[in-house]
């Protein structure tokens, strides 16, 4: 049957999707994985449109598949297609303290969101910390990520939090709103890529470590 | 009362917008047509701007869109400095972009993004400030940074598409924040307004602020203050702001430092009305001192070591950001009033400032204390209001830094933080000493043998001038319907009451 745990479990797949698309070597196949997430996050909203009588979600769902599961990842892919990506190393920090780190964000979420009181998403408490955990795993990629297009990866991931978050506490906001948030999200998407394409014709290199030119 | 002026306002910024993308077909005209475009679009939006002021004074606020948009007297503040400052970044780029295009620094194609971006950059400040709903707030500070990045790394260089790279990512990390601020208030908003489509109107949430969950909202300030205050300048996020104001074309760092920040700041002042009404003022007075002092008390030190003309500006911008804060975290009346007037002040003067600075990189090519020297020698009128610039910025009488912080200072020993007071004005010594450093070396001296003699051109000295006049002018006196409406904004902040009922506790509007 159809309840609340599904919408959980879902969410707690969108971690473990998350993680791989942080550390997986190629940002191509992070690439993909995100695509796989953002079906997820679909599924979680079709779900939530039939568990909470919105059908306002149904379009949410329509929204971000178009988005999220083709658009921005078509974007990134063809982007990365036509740089080289060893121009530079991977991660700041390693794979078993990422998971910490991970681990972290996880209990801080659950913590922060098991202290808040919403009437309107008492049911949902596992999938919102997840949401914030999920925000704050973006946050991490940014932040130990090298490869520029890794970080942008990182805001998407971050995005697809703070989305579920959204659809989770203010799904019934006018459409216009949401509207206004995904567009804000795809187009963050293609200015990145475009900053990003264009640091990497100058400076050959996707190193985020290499822009240090400004100091003090 | 309703008035499709606030839709206009929005409307001819993003017309202006497109038809310069297209002014790029009309082959040799192609310049001249963008700046027609240009210009018609910045002074309409000006004459409408004052046109809302003077409905927000007669009618005591205006809305449109089924109150989606709405301004009051706290709006048509922040209204008339998008407004007019963007007027005079307009005119000063006529100049800027022109000596631009002759010195290679920029192209056709760039010209028509740089208009264009302008345009809609315009379009999302003046959004950002006008709407009602808290959530299309976000959206519109959020499209502030991403139709802002392509201003900030016009040049294509290393160091612009650095410094448009850390402002575009660590704008949108910190705005982020802010989205969870603004849907944990939506949210508990749903359980307490009467009708549930109007739970994302500012103006709803005020009328049942006090019904909304203290814990929460306690929670969503705090994301609110870090998350739009990394784009205002707030400490500890302000690291993005000396690349961004350096590497950026001088009206863009301009509009960045005079406009932008005060769109922020205008949010989270939206958002600590709410909670005041809810939990008192004491929660977000306190939060506002801490910031503030952190903000001011780290920037100056800054301030010190720079040895380049617009990052030294660049770092007097959290300065000033944590001065307002400080007058807002001291609240009541005067400190309210106070830190509006601040804010209003440092817009104008910081603005200012950046128009000189371009003068100067025009003159120059260079930033370097080092390289730029004898500007006296150079272009004597630049120079003299750099002179007066510098002077109103930390704050000399007769000019109107001077009296804002004279107020800031009253009401802080008003309220009983005579050593907190004390403590601000010596990090201000300390902000005092870096300018006047800077000012020594660029304005005195040598000027290099290569630097020909001369003032850079009518439309990049006019704003300039217009500028220091109104900075005198606020100095000396404050204009009537101005002072109406500072009073009002302050009423709107400080009494928390919904505009109608604050202004006519005052004694204001209808």
């Amino acid at each position: 049957m159809l309840n609340a745990n599904i919408i959980n479990t879902l969410s707690g797949l969108l971690l473990l999707t998350s993680l791989l698309v942080i550390e997986t070597r190629k940002p191509r196949q992070s690439a993909i994985l995100y695509s796989f997430q953002s079906l997820i996050l679909v599924m979680i909203f079709i779900a939530l449109a039939m568990l909470m009588g919105a059908p306002q979600l149904y379009l949410w769902a329509g929204s971000a598949f178009l988005t999220k599961a083709i658009l921005v990842p078509l974007i990134l892919y063809r982007a990365l297609s036509k740089v080289d990506e060893t121009t530079t190393s991977m991660a700041t920090v390693s794979t078993p303290v990422m998971i910490i780190l991970a681990a972290l964000a996880v209990v801080i979420s659950f913590t922060v969101v098991s202290q808040i009181e919403l009437k309107s998403a008492a049911e949902f408490i596992p999938a919102l910390a997840i949401s914030v955990a999920h925000f704050f795993f973006g946050q991490l990629c940014i932040v130990t990520q090298r490869n520029i297009f890794k970080q942008i990866l990182g805001f998407c991931l971050m995005e697809n939090g703070s989305h579920l978050t959204l659809a989770l506490l203010a799904y019934r906001a006018p459409e216009l709103v949401e509207i206004g948030i995904a567009t804000d999200a795809v187009f963050a998407v293609i200015i990145l890529v475009l900053l990003a394409g264009q640091i990497y014709r100058r400076l050959h290199t996707l190193d985020a470590a290499e822009l240090n030119v400004l100091k003090g | 009362m309703e008035s499709s002026t606030l839709v206009w306002l929005l409307v001819i910024p993003l017309i202006a917008a497109a038809a310069a993308l297209l002014a790029r077909f009309v082959g040799r005209f192609a310049r001249m047509a963008l700046e027609v475009i240009h210009l018609l679009s910045v002074t309409a939006v000006l004459v409408l701007v004052l046109v809302v002021a003077w409905q927000v004074l007669e009618w005591s606020e205006v809305a449109a869109w089924h109150s989606w948009l709405r301004v009051d007297a706290m709006g048509a503040l922040f209204v008339i400095i998008v407004g007019l400052l963007s007027f005079l970044a307009g005119i000063y780029s006529i100049g800027y972009t022109r000596h631009e295009l002759e010195t290679g620094g920029l192209d056709l194609t760039r010209l028509t993004t740089y208009y264009a971006l302008f345009h809609f950059f315009f379009f999302t400040m003046l959004l950002a400030v006008t709407s009602n709903n808290i959530i299309i707030m976000w959206v519109a500070i959020e499209a502030t940074t991403l139709s802002s990045a392509f201003l900030v790394g016009m040049y294509g260089t290393r160091p612009a598409l650095e410094a448009a790279w850390k402002y575009v990512v660590i704008c949108t990390v910190g705005v982020a924040f802010g989205l969870y601020g603004t849907i944990l208030v939506y949210s508990d908003a749903v359980n307490v307004v009467k009708e549930i489509g109007n739970a994302s109107l500012w103006s709803e949430i005020v009328k049942d602020a006090a019904l909304l969950d203290p814990t929460l909202l306690k929670l969503a300030f705090v994301f609110v203050l870090i998350g739009f205050g990394t784009k205002a300048g707030v400490f500890p996020m302000y690291s993005w702001l000396p690349d961004t104001y350096s590497e950026a074309p001088s009206p863009v760092s301009a509009m960045l430092s005079g406009v932008l920040v005060n769109c922020t700041l205008f949010v989270v002042i939206r958002f600590s009305i709410i909670v005041n009404l809810a939990l008192g003022a004491a929660f977000t007075q306190i939060l506002f001192l801490v910031f503030g002092v952190l903000s001011l008390g780290t920037a100056v030190f800054f301030m010190l070591v720079q040895k380049d003309i617009n990052r030294l500006l660049a770092y007097s911008s959290p300065e000033n950001i944590g001065l307002i804060l400080v007058a807002l975290g001291l609240g009541g009346p005067l400190g309210v009033l106070a830190g509006l007037l601040q804010l209003l002040n440092h817009s104008l003067v910081k603005s200012m400032m950046f128009f000189l600075s371009g003068n100067i990189m025009m003159k120059y090519r260079s930033r370097s204390m080092d390289v730029v020297k004898g500007l006296m020698q150079a272009a004597p009128v630049t120079s003299v209001f750099m002179l007066g610039g510098v002077f109103a910025l930390v704050g000399v009488p007769p000019f109107n830094i001077f009296f804002s912080k004279f107020m800031i200072v009253s009401a802080g020993i008003a309220t009983g933080h005579l050593w907190l007071m004390i403590a601000c004005l010596l990090l201000l010594m300390l902000a005092f000493v870096a300018l006047f450093r800077m000012l020594s070396s660029v304005v005195l001296g040598d000027k290099p043998d290569s630097i020909p003699k001369g003032e850079t051109g009518v439309t990049t000295l006019v704003p300039i001038v217009i500028l220091m006049v109104l900075v005198l002018w606020l100095g000396i006196s404050m204009p009537a319907p101005l002072s109406t409406l500072l009073n009002g904004a302050a009423a709107v902040v400080s009494s928390g009451l919904p505009a109608a009922q604050a202004s006519s506790a005052i004694g204001f509007g209808r």
